[in-house]
């Protein structure tokens, strides 16, 4: 295990983390030069073609033979410390362990012979001697890969007699935030939360202290592990050892029913598997999706479901003679806010959509004002209007698409932290630093993003300089002479007043340097939208911020879960209805004159566009709680009652509207490649207007990430991260 | 996704092929065409004239094929409710891996399920009750064609639905860990 190459001894006293710089056009000329000529071997006599270098696990996987591991998982480096994998390799007098060992030519491995089998058990045995028979109390049990193989694999009969009566070894547990639960003795040192920290989460905390029995994994001194990406680390665990606070002893994975989903409470639309039992959310777990969340999941989409439970909108509601919102039936309800609607002036009547409103309730509720006469249906989120505005979609996502960012040679962010705004791309981006040699630059105050980066500098004006070419920065050199560069704009940047040139002049720098690729297909613009909905408002043909609709005083205000903040009542004239539809009690609700009880995430069938413009749907797991209903559906009831019913009454017939709108909201799955850069480049050249400000991000430590939208807020886990956040601010380590 | 509709087209275009009439034999050759366009009279074969009628009804029976409809539509014979025909849409996928697992035994075929409707926890013995008779129907395939005949058959409306889910391959190696010019280098151990 610490075969260690002589050159490491040279290398002692180089720095580990921060690599040389190498040239960017590294990882490009390895992609064009011919691939190695490919080694035959023989996995249980069946020949199989692999690259040099692949190891004998690899090889096996790609004929289809699945060979036991507990230490090897393919997202993480090779550690090759728990031995499962030994198989026999015929003329090697010993086993060897599949996941470290490079193949070589004609190499006949048998993974089911009986020296293979008798290793295994061998290895099994060791493994079980210090593990607790706690299987029935353990949270693991059912989905415990020592469970599954050691039934698999492991004898038949135990040889371990307590002759001493000493008891078996027992390890502290450690405490390590409020979503890990840790039963150390039941760990078997896999390494996989350990390497999991290093290289993917890039918080180095993890790691092992002793030798032999007394190895232990810990955090060396009492720490606890504050990463957005730590409930992967549960994930990995083979066993027990790590479990997941929140869901501790709340079900056995057979009694739940597990209904495949999309995530809404990040911009990136991460694939995700929600388990319910009795109408009730258990646990989210990710599910695998190459292009989108790989097989992680941030913090915030899988333990905030615990806030689909608290603070919910239950029953209508209308405010009565003394101010306060009391229960009413659905008809009252629907009843007097068609009233409001239909007495109001047609240019007084305001829409607006929040964070987790999706493409179905969004066209309905376009639909009905616009046949009420109003053309005044805006999104939380502001955009700039000038230009091409959000005429062209390519100026308003993610070109790239997050996958390929890993193929990219240099990263520049600017005004946006990654980490906390879209924490899977970040992870996406440190896959690329470290794998790849790519180099990061930031323009935007000073973030910790788990990586190394070049900082460039807060002001905005250093982004007119790199558009215009006259930068003398370094990273403009590195941004000219990379194949394969991404620029990403964060949507924090636009809501400012110097936005409109920000995002112009991050069109200009991003489409010269398009221009000058060798890769014409290789898309540089992006833009880092901040929540689920925006991208679909915006296709739908939303209009962007709020700010002057509400300066114009509305008298009827409909905001479709705008949970935002951004309208208030202040800035409302007195007698303004507010008709709140939405499924959490928060800002919006507690202006409301009427209270539409809608259907969280988790409760509906209902479509949302990623921040690449991907479509996805969400599958109802469970029913919507009380009088809730889905969004859509209570929009063409109102319509209906107001006289302005809208045109579809099904599922099937809405979504024929949404393709009417934009073939890509329906087509699920997939995403476009978006064109036109050039017509907006040039229609942006307007708005390069001289900017001296500087560039801030709205979510600056981790405290900030966990509490972001309606039902990150109602939920009690997200609100224990915090105050622990805070607490191990006060700690010394 | 893309392969998943690829497959669908070949399915699509197998099924086409199979949904051509297949040509009959009898009696189109005098019938169909027009007889001011021959130019002579057709050439009548002696067997088939002096044939026996029984001889000749066997001959028939011998030389045509049976003609299986291509698409069945099952579902007015099943006895399905109406509503739980053409209300229900139907979602053919992979099973997902189970993101606590290593172990990916279970997952190397199709599923179908149904659109998942309202539960309740049952007052009587707290367990969970639904109005839904399909809401406990999961049917196993090998390949999604399968899936999509058997939806079709019974008349069920159906949806692909297939992230991606296989990466590339990039052959790992141990000695990264320690490798002194690259950032794969590990700190810990």
């Amino acid at each position: 295990m610490l075969r260690q190459p002589l050159t490491r001894a040279l290398a002692l006293s180089s720095p580990t983390r921060v690599a040389p710089v190498v040239p960017a056009a590294r990882r490009f000329a390895e992609q064009v030069s011919v691939q190695p000529e490919k080694v035959e071997v023989f996995i249980d006599d069946k020949p199989v073609y692999v690259l040099p270098g692949t190891t004998v696990l690899q090889a096996a996987a790609q004929v289809g033979v699945e060979i036991p591991r507990f230490c090897y998982h393919e997202r993480l480096a090779v550690a090759g410390n728990c031995r499962m994998c030994l198989v026999e390799v015929e003329k090697s007098p010993k086993p060897v362990a599949a996941c470290a060992m490079p193949v070589m030519k004609g190499m006949r491995v048998k993974t089911n012979s009986d020296l293979t089998r008798k290793a295994r058990e061998g290895v099994m045995e060791f493994l079980l001697v210090n593990h607790p028979l706690d299987c029935p109390i353990c949270d693991q049990g059912g989905e415990c890969d020592l469970q599954d193989q050691s039934m698999a694999f492991g004898s038949d009969r135990s040889r371990f007699t307590d002759i001493h009566f000493s008891g078996k070894r027992a390890v502290e547990d450690k405490d390590v935030g409020p979503l890990i639960k840790t039963i150390m003795t039941r760990c078997i040192h896999c390494t996989r939360c350990i390497r999991f920290a290093s290289e993917v989460a890039g918080v180095d905390d993890f790691g092992t202290t002793g030798r032999g029995t007394d190895m232990q994994v810990g955090t060396y001194v009492e720490k606890m592990f504050l990463s957005e990406l730590s409930g992967n680390i549960i994930d990995l665990c083979p066993v027990g050892a790590l479990t997941s606070k929140p869901y501790s002893f709340a079900a056995r994975p057979w009694e739940t029913r597990r209904i495949d989903s999309v995530d809404v409470l990040d911009p990136l639309g991460s694939n995700i598997v929600v388990a319910t039992r009795t109408n009730e959310v258990l646990r989210i777990l990710p599910r695998t999706n190459e292009e989108i969340n790989e097989e992680w999941l941030s913090d915030k989409s899988r333990f905030a479901c615990d806030g689909l439970k608290r603070q919910r909108l239950v029953t209508p509601m209308l405010k009565d003679s003394r101010g306060n919102l009391t229960p009413v039936e659905w008809e009252d309800a629907i009843v007097a806010a068609a009233r409001a609607l239909r007495d109001c002036p047609p240019d007084k009547i305001l829409a607006v959509a929040g964070d987790l409103a999706d493409a179905e309730a969004l066209i309905a509720l376009k639909d009905f004002v616009n046949r009420l006469g109003s053309e005044n249906t805006y999104t939380e989120q502001y955009f700039p209007t000038g230009g091409s505005g959000t005429d062209l979609r390519s100026s308003y996502l993610l070109n790239t698409k997050i996958a390929n960012v890993e193929d990219a040679d240099f990263v520049l962010l600017i005004g946006t932290n990654v980490r906390f705004e879209a924490p899977l791309l970040n992870a996406r981006i440190r896959k690329a630093f470290i794998h790849n040699e790519t180099d990061v630059a930031l323009i935007g105050p000073k973030v910790d993003l788990t990586y190394e980066y070049t900082y460039v500098g807060d002001s905005a004006s250093l982004v007119k300089d790199l558009a215009a070419g006259t930068s003398s920065n370094e990273v403009l050199k590195r941004l000219e002479s990379a194949k394969r560069p991404v620029v990403i704009l964060g949507a924090d940047q636009l809501k400012t007043e110097e936005g409109a040139a920000l995002l112009a002049y991050t069109q200009e720098l991003a489409l010269r340097l398009q221009d000058n690729l060798q890769d014409k297909e290789w898309k540089v613009l992006n833009v880092l939208q901040r929540t689920a909905s925006q991208v679909a408002a915006l296709d739908i043909g939303y209009k962007q911020g709020v700010g002057e609709a509400l300066a114009a005083g509305p008298r009827v205000v409909y905001l479709l879960g705008a949970d935002g903040g951004v309208v208030t009542r202040e800035a409302l004239p007195k007698d303004t209805v507010v008709i709140y539809q939405g499924h959490h009690g928060d800002a919006g609700a507690s202006i409301a004159d009427v209270v539409l009880p809608g259907a969280a995430y988790t409760e509906k069938r209902a479509t949302y566009v990623n921040a690449e413009g991907r479509a996805q749907q969400t599958l109802p797991a469970v029913t919507p709680p009380g009088l809730a209903r889905d969004d859509w559906k209570i929009i063409r009831a109102l319509s209906e009652v107001s006289g302005a019913g809208l045109p579809y009454d099904n599922l099937d017939e809405i979504r024929e509207r949404l393709s009417q709108v934009s073939p890509a909201l329906v087509a699920y799955g997939d995403v476009q490649a978006n064109n036109y850069f050039a017509q907006a480049r040039a229609l942006a050249k307007s708005l390069q207007k001289p900017v001296s400000g500087k560039l801030d991000v709205q979510l600056k430590q981790l405290e900030d990430y966990f509490m972001t939208d309606a039902i990150s807020r109602a939920s009690p886990t997200m609100a224990k991260c915090v105050q622990a956040v805070l607490k191990q601010k006060t700690s010394p380590y | 996704m893309l392969q998943a509709i690829s497959r669908v087209t070949t399915f699509s275009k197998n099924g086409l092929s199979r949904s051509l009439p297949i040509l009959s034999l009898s009696n189109g050759r005098y019938a169909s065409s027009d007889p001011t366009c021959k130019k002579e009279a057709p050439i009548i074969e002696n067997d088939a004239v002096l044939a026996l009628p029984e001889e000749r009804r066997m001959q028939n029976a011998l030389e045509s094929t049976i003609v299986v409809p291509v698409k069945v539509d099952l579902s007015p014979i099943t006895g399905v409710p109406e509503e739980h025909v053409k209300t229900r849409r139907v979602r053919i996928y992979q099973p997902p891996k189970n993101a606590m697992q290593s172990g990916t035994n279970n997952i190397h075929h199709w599923e179908m399920e149904f659109d998942n409707r309202q539960r309740w926890e049952n007052p009587l013995m707290g367990w969970t009750s639904s109005g839904d008779p399909l809401s406990n129907l999961k049917i196993q395939f090998s390949s999604p064609d399968e899936a999509i005949e058997h939806c079709e058959k019974n008349g069920w409306i159906w949806y692909i639905d297939v992230p991606k889910t296989e990466k590339d391959l990039r052959p790992k190696s141990y000695g990264l860990n320690f490798s002194w010019n690259r950032r794969t280098r590990v700190s810990t151990k």
